[in-house]
């Protein structure tokens, strides 16, 4: 694994990402102000990478995945890898599972595509004594599941072979859990219904979108709705540290008759029942993809123009897997060049992107392909914690059941 | 004044023929409520079925685009196949467990049948989830290890839908039994040197014709519709895991999956119902009095 | 039905004392409860004990307390009475399709139509069934267009997100359940008794108040308790359908076991137990119904 190639290639990594890191510390803009948190604003060096293609490159490219030998061998001999939540048109992981099992001759296991993150803990708890195929391997869940499945001991440590590319403030010291990419909350519109799309949250307001504002889940428990919520604050008034006015501002717009309680899907936006949905870019954009390509109406994905916000998940490995192994080759995959151009493929902003890009490693098309999302900001665990805590409790009462 | 004693020309006869006139006129009125009702609810159940019909054939340019994915797709018939497979198994069980039993407490202790109601209604509390979840725990240590072997997890999986059938297939046969006098056709046949089974197997069982088939056909259709014990169990050949897979955010497809699969599982049902059905006039029992 | 606490078994077995009789009659069951104890109590036993348990694993009666703080009690209104809505609504309208049907003139084949089609519907629910109306009655649906072509404009007096709305869309797997469930009550309804009535010279209403609902009481309670559960239990049709507006104790209960967030799961098993109560007192309140109405039959 140690190759020549290899150390330089590290060596250049690192003194990019170097260079990066202090050439993007924080103009004003770039983050919003955070002086409650402990934390230095994380992955405040993403956004100004992720705005657009670095001057000058032709378009980068990529190797395939080259499995270590050894590790190879020793998975081949647990023969299978098993997934959980994993749906194929989120992040494009469909392609991810096929190369894969392509790359190492592999066979995977998925269970339920549709799992929660609390549901994919809950699995590892469950399947504590099994080593059957009900057990999974590893998981993909929301930041804040991360500390607290590591605390339990469902987790156990692993760092794959680019760790150091990884921005510190994205994982686990000890190795536990590790962020895989990210995405920024954005509006997508079905235009054949809306002819003048919104551009920023405020416009949302306005009462020619009565009856046509959703949410792709429930605030209460849903990671994309909780944050949608979250980010609503930062173009109300708010910051990373009060999210108090995204719950307003989703008053404001329930008693406007703008919100629809309605769950969004990309069947429900193809209808018109919720021609405007909040959702992750990269959910948002694949489905535009799909509905293009089954001819349905256009749908155009809005960044909006201020409260730019963007959300990491986390990869973990079972403390308990069946299939170690399999587990860790998956996550070497996954974190090598090309595993983590696929995930961008699904529009999603891999973890390694500045180093990535910096080492010309991501062909021109996706990058003309991504969405500006200059100027996002990350919360912090502890905010990002808090703010859920605040939302999840208080939407109930502040935005309210608005039954007849 | 003398005539025949029965027939048009006798006496009394003329009373007797207005009143079936009567009862015949009175027969017609009823059937246009019946066809009224019948419209009202037809309208309720195809008019949704239309829309999600309209709302699949909204692909371009090939409005059947959706249709044909799914119908070439293997996948979908497995999953159907195998579902269907297990669903058949899930109802012989089932029966094989509710309706000696409900028998049983009609007939001997009909003051637990409160309790024995009340604990056929619990599937109805328990998430799902909770269920699949409790289920690996207990069955993945222990005396009895199911979790880990394709066979094991089968059983899990009957086990856990039986469970879920048993609200609908106790209520279901209940009813049936309540239709037919129990403790004269038990008498009867015991009467005549029959031991309990063959009273179940010979008396019971075919007079519950109608209602042992709506309790298969709401077996069946849990079944084939039930997505999140399959998943968790890691059953990925059952149609529900087909469908999770499929994805929740395609546009179009999935409006012409949940169609395509209610009108295979309908003639599923239509199967069943056919082959259930009785071969000779039912044997008119005096009924609950 | 009366109380049978014996019977001729001449042919079957010796005769024993009454109260070992009885004490062999409770082995009967024993069958269905080894089942119901290795496939549901024993994987729901957790469920109790986690039910008294908090976050950190501590014994603690506290989730019970919060039974009556925030949104629960709403959420038990409002599952109680979507349930008795669907469950009168559903029943009644179920029994006139089925009566329809069965007794009612019908041609034969539209009796198996309707039980097949009632076999596939009594379980068309969740995220299909949502979206089918939503692709109806919803701000852009197809029934809505229709009907505001012909000028009636149902929005926003009518919101199918509703609570309302939901109970419109449940009754589409009520009715099916209902029909198919009353289905054998109604054929053991005898034709002759009807003719016999009419011949002493009952009017309908006569023959339906002192001969068919009697006879049908039990079984239409019966299904009725089933409609009450199957519409308590209901989850994922109203998820799907409303989103985070509408609390109901189902719903309530997996936001706090799933979802993205962290919550109490301790606080969602002390209302499944809740649920437990509610089922149990549905069935006690049926008991006494079942037995007034046997009275009924015998007066």
């Amino acid at each position: 694994m140690f190759t020549t190639r290899t150390l330089t290639r590290w060596a250049g990594l690192l003194a990019a990402s170097a260079i990066l890191f202090a050439a993007c510390s924080t103009p004003a803009g770039t983050t919003a102000p955070s002086a409650g948190s402990a934390a230095p604003p994380p992955g405040s060096a993403a956004p100004s990478a992720a705005s657009g293609a670095p001057s000058g490159a032709a378009g980068g490219t990529y190797e395939e995945f080259a499995p270590d030998q050894a590790l190879l061998d020793a998975a081949k001999t647990e023969g299978t890898l098993t997934t959980i939540a994993l749906p194929h048109d989120w992040c494009n992981y469909g392609e991810s599972i096929s190369v894969f099992k392509e790359r190492t001759g592999l066979s995977i296991n998925e269970l339920d595509p549709n799992a929660g993150s609390g549901d994919e803990i809950e699995a590892i708890r469950a399947n504590k004594d099994n080593p059957g195929p009900t057990a999974p391997d590893v998981v993909d869940v929301g930041l804040s599941f991360g500390p607290a499945a590591k605390e339990e001991g469902l987790l156990q440590a692993y760092k794959v072979a680019t760790w150091d590319t990884i921005p510190e403030s994205a994982k686990e010291a000890d190795g536990f859990w590790w962020g895989d990419y990210y995405g920024v909350l954005s509006f997508e519109v079905n235009t054949a219904v809306v002819s003048n799309v919104p551009q920023d949250w405020a416009d949302l307001l306005k009462p020619e979108y009565k009856g046509q504002v959703a949410l792709a889940g429930d605030p209460r428990t849903s990671n994309q709705a909780i944050q949608a919520v979250y980010a609503s604050s930062l173009a109300n008034g708010g910051s990373l540290d009060d999210a108090q006015p995204g719950l307003d501002f989703f008053k404001q717009l329930n008693d406007a008759g703008n919100l629809v309680p309605i769950i969004a899907t990309a069947a429900t936006v193809a209808a018109g029942e919720t021609p405007i949905t909040i959702r992750w870019t990269y959910n948002a954009l694949s489905n535009r993809d799909t509905t293009a390509a089954s001819g349905g109406p256009t749908i155009e994905v809005v960044v909006p123009a201020s409260g730019r916000f963007a959300g990491v998940y986390v990869q973990g490995i079972s403390a308990f897997a069946p299939h170690p192994n399999a587990a860790k080759l998956w996550q070497e995959f996954l974190y090598s060049d090309e595993g983590q151009n696929t995930w961008l493929k699904g529009y999603c902003h891999p973890i390694r992107y500045e180093s990535l890009v910096a080492e010309n490693k991501v062909p021109q098309e996706q990058l003309d392909k991504l969405p500006d999302v200059e100027g996002a900001v990350f919360p912090s665990l502890d905010q990002l914690n808090a703010a859920t805590k605040l939302i999840t409790e208080q939407w109930d009462s502040v935005v309210g059941a608005n039954i007849q | 004044m003398t005539g025949p004693a029965i027939g048009p020309r006798a006496p009394g006869a003329l009373e007797t023929i207005a009143a079936s006139a009567r009862v015949g006129r009175r027969r017609r009125p009823r059937a246009v409520w019946s066809w009224l009702i019948f419209l009202v609810g037809a309208l309720y159940f195809l008019v949704p079925l239309v829309a999600t019909f309209l709302h699949s054939i909204r692909t371009r340019p090939d409005i059947f685009l959706a249709y044909r994915q799914v119908l070439a797709d293997p996948d979908f018939f497995v999953g159907l196949g195998y579902s269907f497979v297990v669903g058949v198994i899930t109802i012989v069980v089932s029966l094989l467990i509710i309706v000696p039993t409900a028998y049983w407490v009609r007939l001997k202790i009909p003051r637990l049948r409160p309790l024995v109601e009340f604990v056929t209604l619990m599937p109805f509390v328990v998430p799902p989830v909770v269920l699949v979840f409790g289920l690996i725990r207990i069955y993945s240590g222990g005396p009895l290890i199911l979790a880990s072997s394709d066979l094991g997890l089968n059983t899990m999986l009957v086990g856990a839908y039986v469970i879920l059938s048993f609200p609908y297939m106790y209520r279901a046969v209940d009813t049936g039994l309540a239709a037919i006098d129990v403790r004269m056709l038990t008498e009867a046949a015991q009467s005549l040197g029959s031991g309990w089974a063959r009273i179940l197997w010979r008396v019971i069982f075919p007079n519950l014709r109608t209602a042992l088939l709506s309790g298969a056909f709401l077996t069946l259709a849990i079944v084939i519709g039930e997505y999140t014990i399959a998943n968790f169990l890691a059953r990925n050949q059952a149609f529900g895991p087909y469908l999770s897979l499929l994805g929740r955010n395609q546009p179009f497809t999935p409006a012409a999956v949940s169609l395509i699969s209610f009108a295979l599982t309908w003639m599923a049902m239509g199967i069943i119902a056919f082959l259930g059905r009785s071969s000779r006039q039912r044997v008119q029992v005096a009924g609950a009095r | 039905m009366e109380n049978v606490t014996s019977i001729d078994e001449r042919g079957a077995r010796p005769v024993r004392p009454v109260r070992l009789r009885l004490g062999w009659s409770w082995l009967g069951v024993v069958p269905f409860l080894l089942f119901c104890t290795a496939f549901m109590f024993l994987p729901t036993a957790f469920l109790v004990i986690g039910s008294v348990l908090d976050s950190d694993g501590i014994v603690t009666l506290q989730n019970y307390a919060d039974l009556s703080t925030g949104i629960i009690p709403n959420a038990f209104a409002n599952s109680i009475e979507i349930s008795i809505v669907t469950a009168v609504g559903g029943g009644v309208f179920g029994f006139l399709l089925a009566y329809a049907v069965i007794l009612g003139g019908l041609p034969r084949f539209l009796r198996t139509a309707l039980m097949t089609f009632s076999g596939v519907a009594s379980n068309f629910a969740g995220v299909p069934l949502a979206l089918a109306f939503i692709f109806t009655l919803g701000q852009a649906g197809f029934a809505t267009a229709l009907l505001k072509d012909v000028g009636i404009e149902i929005y926003p007096g009518f919101r199918l997100t509703s609570k309302t709305g939901l109970e419109l869309v449940y009754m589409y797997f009520q009715f099916p359940l209902m029909v198919l469930i009353i289905a054998p009550a109604l054929e053991g309804l005898r034709r002759e008794w009807r003719e016999a009535a009419e011949n002493m010279g009952a009017t309908p209403r006569q023959y339906w108040r002192y001969v068919a609902l009697p006879v049908l009481a039990p079984s239409i309670l019966g299904a009725m308790i089933l409609l009450f559960g199957n519409s308590f239990g209901a989850q994922a049709t109203a998820f799907q359908l409303t989103g985070g507006t509408l609390n109901i104790v189902t719903l309530v209960i997996s936001s706090q076991i799933r979802g993205d967030v962290l919550h109490n799961p301790g606080l969602g098993y002390a209302m499944a137990m809740g649920m437990v109560v509610i089922m149990a007192i549905s069935i006690g309140l049926y008991s006494i119904l079942q037995r007034r109405s046997e009275r009924w039959l015998r007066s």
